[in-house]
């Protein structure tokens, strides 16, 4: 799929989702949804930038979306930094916790980067409940209740007025999509798919691995970490119940669903899966059963998503037939 | 004296450690699957010995260890051919594979929640009261666990060097193109493999479970520390996992011991990090 | 088969939940976590919920008009998760009263708030009453139903020193839980300890999943404390903890305070557990109830749920009864602020008798309503005091340990 193609793509979902509020603007409910659909998006066209373009098995995602969120709340709170500030703050603390986390993991491969990273996660929550998170700042097991709203000219963005921060969200969510399009079109994203194939024969074709999976790791944290800040100013609440096992398998969700480097798959997949959950709301303990078949058989029926179902259905060919295409 | 103690209870974490890690282990030395589902395994273990003991029948554990043996056996077995084995011929299958299981994990453990409910279910001890020497004091229970579970390792130690599919096991892990060429029938050891790792896990899952109880959602806790003891160890080596276990079973009980048990996750964590930093293939393992 | 049973039952569940609305319903919110780790708590607070809303509709309805539960998973309590609950219970669905159970430390006070339709949580929180004490005009519609952390561990440590027991020496061990609540009871009793000139000797904060104890129980050994606090509200934790603690018990006071109520404490251990003492907030006192009112419902609930009403049930069960008997008076459901008005002021007579709710809308442990202490007797948990005022309960009295010599 070429760059023309994928941002006509994300053109036209992001046209479409901008002129979703005339229909549900009277309903909080579904602008949350809306809203949670857009920073989910972020957070999962991160996690398809460095899983399925770099090739490198982070499972720290939510952990960094995390460490952004509090991040900023810290900001803010502490030092009087204003929200929209913060956030950008909050973005540049996630990438740098994500070049940490990623020097140890350049030297791994596979299940191992996944376990380190996966570290993090399982390390930040009680981190974040310790004396030492407490001392700064990020109110221990009790979390954080008071994070102001983000204001900008003047203007407060509340979460009891959700369309302004709907479209404000979608802003942010446009930006960092174009972002992570212009990466995968650039040298940036032939480099990852070399190393990803080959990364032997990258290197000897001079593409230093390490270089471009620090930078890889440093962006999508940064980004990552941002809308992590984003959230935590819209609800305006924080705590380390976020980094229970229900959201990474959700974002994974997304993945699986959108197709792994099938980008805008990953857009699609939050969109998908956010309507989803809510949808099963109703059915109670039944919901993570159906979404957990649901896995199950979209991973064995479409492996490569929706986006590569929708792309064979139309052939549109591409990158996405190499992709789906046998191994041996 | 304390140290004693200590260093007890530090060698039992770590049989009940490599009890835990060394299916995940063979699994991933031998067929580059990581089974996300492997904490889900290890529940199944403790619901399907509690099932069983809930009819009350001759045998005790006796009669489980008879029916949950080929039961898991066959779970595994036809868990690797019907959704594992489908995926191998997709490009980046070792993702999808982690996905796959990862959803079959909420599945499963969901499935757990439903019929058993969320309560804690608990076993009949399999043997009780204590082992008094001296001043230290163990518990039966925790030496059954200890004996029963290095017993167990020895057996499939016994498995790999001395049956047929032990030995194409090993062949089939060192090269699994060159294994078929010779006639050994590649996907059906990925999927014995798989099978007699989900036996390892299920039967430490009933071992565990009439010390630990049983509960839907425990089975994560499982696969993290499974999964920082195999890496640590050396994916794919057995005996590194089994060195990884007592290792992390002592730091365990020493740092629970002198700084607190808030520090143990950070200190199992600190220790992998820093091993991995200066061995990224763990304390044993081989690049592949 | 059964699983079929259960597939159409919650397709039927899904399917009454999209009927439309008709004129002679109520709808109440009810956010509770339906998956996950809390689902067990959602469930004591649901059978609550769920026999108060038939009993009131057996009885011809509440102003002649069906109670309509409306269920939301609140599922691991994520901020925005309960964010959305109360946009879709108050916002969406337009309930008339939500019935939370525990619902977290302060976000969920922010998130009812914003709406008027009246809020019971059983949140026991400081932090939650602090973000209520900002805004009190706004926040009128929350009613906490039991007391915070802070004072039910004032009680705990009241009867601990009201027990018919003379305490060997004046050293104390607390573990508690890393969560909010775990820190709140630690930081309390710790305190509370320290003024009554005793020895803190180990106060440790442990992550759940802990289910080796050897290390922790080697220093309580050395230390042979006349009191051990587990404050860890998760079963295999804490029965884990007993029974390695039994391996080599020292002469201590087991007790337990909150985390004595999940029910598998006594289901799993029977008479093992005999000796551990704990506590129950806003308890219906068992095994004898104070009043025949409240023993007519011990027994009705056992009836139906084949088991001793569970912490929560019955706090759960009295927050829609309350809200009912405020309705009535009013008249009209849909006066929301008046109704608030009336449970703020005129409380609510319950089985055990009246409920009145102080100036911070929480409903402060006492008078009727005490704080249960339970002491774990043949298997069964059994009131031994109330508090406060700090007294014996009848005539059950407290037994000293087995293990201690």
């Amino acid at each position: 799929m070429d760059g023309k193609r994928r941002i006509l793509i994300m053109a036209v979902v992001f046209g479409l989702v901008a002129l979703l509020p005339i229909f549900f603007g009277g309903s909080k409910v579904i602008m949350h949804i809306l809203i949670m659909c857009l920073i989910w998006s972020v957070v999962a066209s991160c996690w398809d930038l460095i899983m399925g373009f770099a090739g490198i098995f982070s499972f720290g995602q939510v952990a960094f979306f995390v460490i952004g969120a509090y991040a900023s709340a810290i900001f803010s709170l502490r030092l009087g930094v204003p929200p929209i500030i913060s956030t950008f703050l909050a973005g540049a603390v996630a990438a740098a916790v994500g070049v940490l986390v990623a020097l140890p993991c350049l030297r791994l491969k596979g299940a191992y980067v996944a376990l380190v990273t996966f570290a993090v996660h399982m390390i930040l929550a009680p981190f974040l409940k310790s004396n030492m998170g407490r001392a700064i700042g990020t109110g221990g097991a009790q979390g954080l209740l008071t994070i102001p709203p983000i204001s900008l000219f003047g203007y407060t963005f509340q979460n009891a007025e959700p369309i302004p921060f709907f479209y404000l969200t979608l802003v942010v969510a446009v930006i960092c999509s174009l972002i992570i399009i212009l990466v995968i079109m650039s040298h940036w994203g032939t480099a990852f798919l070399t190393l990803k194939d080959s990364e032997d024969f990258a290197r000897a074709l001079g593409v230093s691995a390490l270089r471009y999976k620090l930078m890889v790791f440093a962006l999508t944290s940064f980004l990552t970490g941002m809308i992590g800040g984003f959230y935590g100013h819209y609800v305006g609440m924080l705590s380390t119940r976020m980094l229970g096992i229900d959201l990474f398998v959700t974002l994974m969700i997304m993945l699986v669903i959108g197709g792994v480097g099938q980008y805008p798959g990953a857009v699609l997949g939050a969109f998908f899966t956010v309507t989803i959950n809510e949808m099963l709301a109703p059915v109670g303990s039944y919901r993570p059963l159906i979404l957990g078949a649901m896995v199950l058989i979209l991973v064995l029926a479409l492996p490569d998503g929706v986006v590569g179902l929708i792309r064979s259905l139309f052939n549109l060919g591409g990158r996405g037939a190499r992709a789906g295409g046998r191994m041996k | 004296m304390e140290v004693i103690d200590v260093i007890i209870s530090g060698m039992i974490n770590g049989s009940v450690y490599a009890l835990m890690a060394v299916g995940l282990t063979l699994v991933y030395g031998v067929s580059k699957v990581f089974n996300f589902a492997y904490g889900s395994f290890y529940s199944l273990g403790g619901y399907l010995a509690f099932s069983i003991l809930s009819f009350k029948i001759f045998g005790g554990y006796v009669t489980v260890l008879v029916l949950a043996v080929p039961a898991l056996l066959l779970f595994g077995y036809v868990v690797e051919r019907a959704i594992v084995a489908p995926l191998r011929r997709w490009s980046s299958w070792e993702v999808k594979v982690m996905m796959l299981t990862l959803g079959l994990a909420l599945l499963m453990d969901n499935l757990f929640q439903i019929t058993y409910g969320a309560r804690v279910k608990s076993l009949p001890v399999i043997v009780e009261g204590s082992l008094t020497v001296g001043p230290v004091i163990v518990s039966w229970q925790d030496i059954a666990i200890f004996v029963l579970s290095v017993s167990g390792m020895f057996a499939f130690r016994w498995v790999l060097n001395n049956t047929w599919v032990g030995l194409a096991v090993q062949a089939v892990a060192q090269n699994p193109n060159g294994a078929q060429i010779v006639g050994i029938p590649r996907d059906k050891i990925f999927a014995a493999t798989f099978a007699i790792s989900t036996v390892m896990v299920g039967l430490g899952g009933i071992l565990l479970s009439q010390k630990y109880f049983v509960s839907p959602n425990q089975g994560w806790d499982i696969l993290v520390k499974a999964w920082v003891i195999t890496a640590f160890g050396g994916m794919g080596s057995i005996r590194g996992s089994l060195y990884a276990a007592f290792i992390m079973g002592m730091l365990e009980a020493f740092v629970g011991w002198m700084f607190g048990l808030t520090w143990v996750q950070f200190a199992l964590f600190g220790v992998l990090l820093a091993t991995l930093a200066i061995r990224p293939q763990g304390l044993m393992g081989k690049w592949g | 088969m059964k699983r079929l049973g259960l597939w159409a039952m919650a397709l039927l569940l899904g399917l009454l939940v999209a009927v439309p609305v008709f004129a002679q319903e109520i709808k109440v919110g009810v956010p509770l976590a339906m998956t996950g780790p809390y689902t067990d708590t959602g469930d004591n607070y649901w059978k609550g919920i769920k026999m108060a809303i038939d009993e009131i509709n057996e009885a011809g309805g509440l102003l002649k008009k069906k109670l309509v539960p409306v269920r939301f998973d609140t599922q691991e309590f994520a901020p925005e998760r309960v964010m959305q609950g109360a946009d879709y219970l108050c916002g969406q669905e337009k309930v008339m009263s939500v019935h939370a159970g525990w619902a977290g430390w302060g976000q969920d006070i922010r998130a009812y708030g914003k709406y008027d339709a009246p809020f019971f949580a059983d949140d026991g929180s400081q932090a939650a009453v602090d973000v209520f004490k900002e805004n009190p005009a706004d926040f009128a519609n929350i009613f906490q139903l039991t007391d915070t952390g802070i004072n039910q561990a004032a009680s705990m440590f009241r009867v601990l020193m009201a027990l018919p027991y003379e305490y060997p020496n004046k050293k104390v061990v607390i573990i508690h839980a890393d969560d909010a609540w775990g820190q709140e009871v630690g930081d309390t009793l710790e305190k509370n300890f320290k003024e009554k000139g005793w020895e803190v000797a180990l106060k440790e904060k442990v992550p759940y999943g802990t289910r080796e104890w050897g290390p922790i129980l080697t220093t309580i050994r050395k230390i042979n404390p006349a009191i051990i606090h587990v404050e860890i509200v998760s079963a295999q934790e804490v029965i884990t903890f007993f029974r390695q603690f039994m391996k080599a018990p020292t002469s201590s006071i087991l007790s337990y305070g909150y985390s004595i109520v999940p029910r598998e404490v006594v289901e799993t251990m029977g008479k093992e557990a005999d000796g551990l003492i704990g506590e129950v907030p806003t308890a219906m006192p068992t095994p004898k109830a104070p009043t025949p009112e409240a023993q007519a419902w011990v027994d009705k609930f056992e009836k139906i749920y084949g088991h001793r009403p569970q912490a929560g049930s019955w706090a759960a069960y009295s927050g829609v009864k309350a809200w009912a008997a405020a309705v009535a008076a009013v008249g009209d459901e849909t006066k929301l602020k008046e109704v608030n008005q009336y449970i703020a002021t005129q409380g609510y007579k319950g089985e055990t008798g009246m409920w009145k709710w102080d100036a911070e809308h929480v409903m402060r442990a006492g008078g009727d309503v005490p704080i249960g202490h339970y002491q774990v007797q043949d298997g069964e948990m059994v009131t031994i005091y109330t508090d406060p005022p700090t007294k014996p309960y009848l005539d059950f009295k407290f037994i000293k340990p087995r293990w201690i010599k």
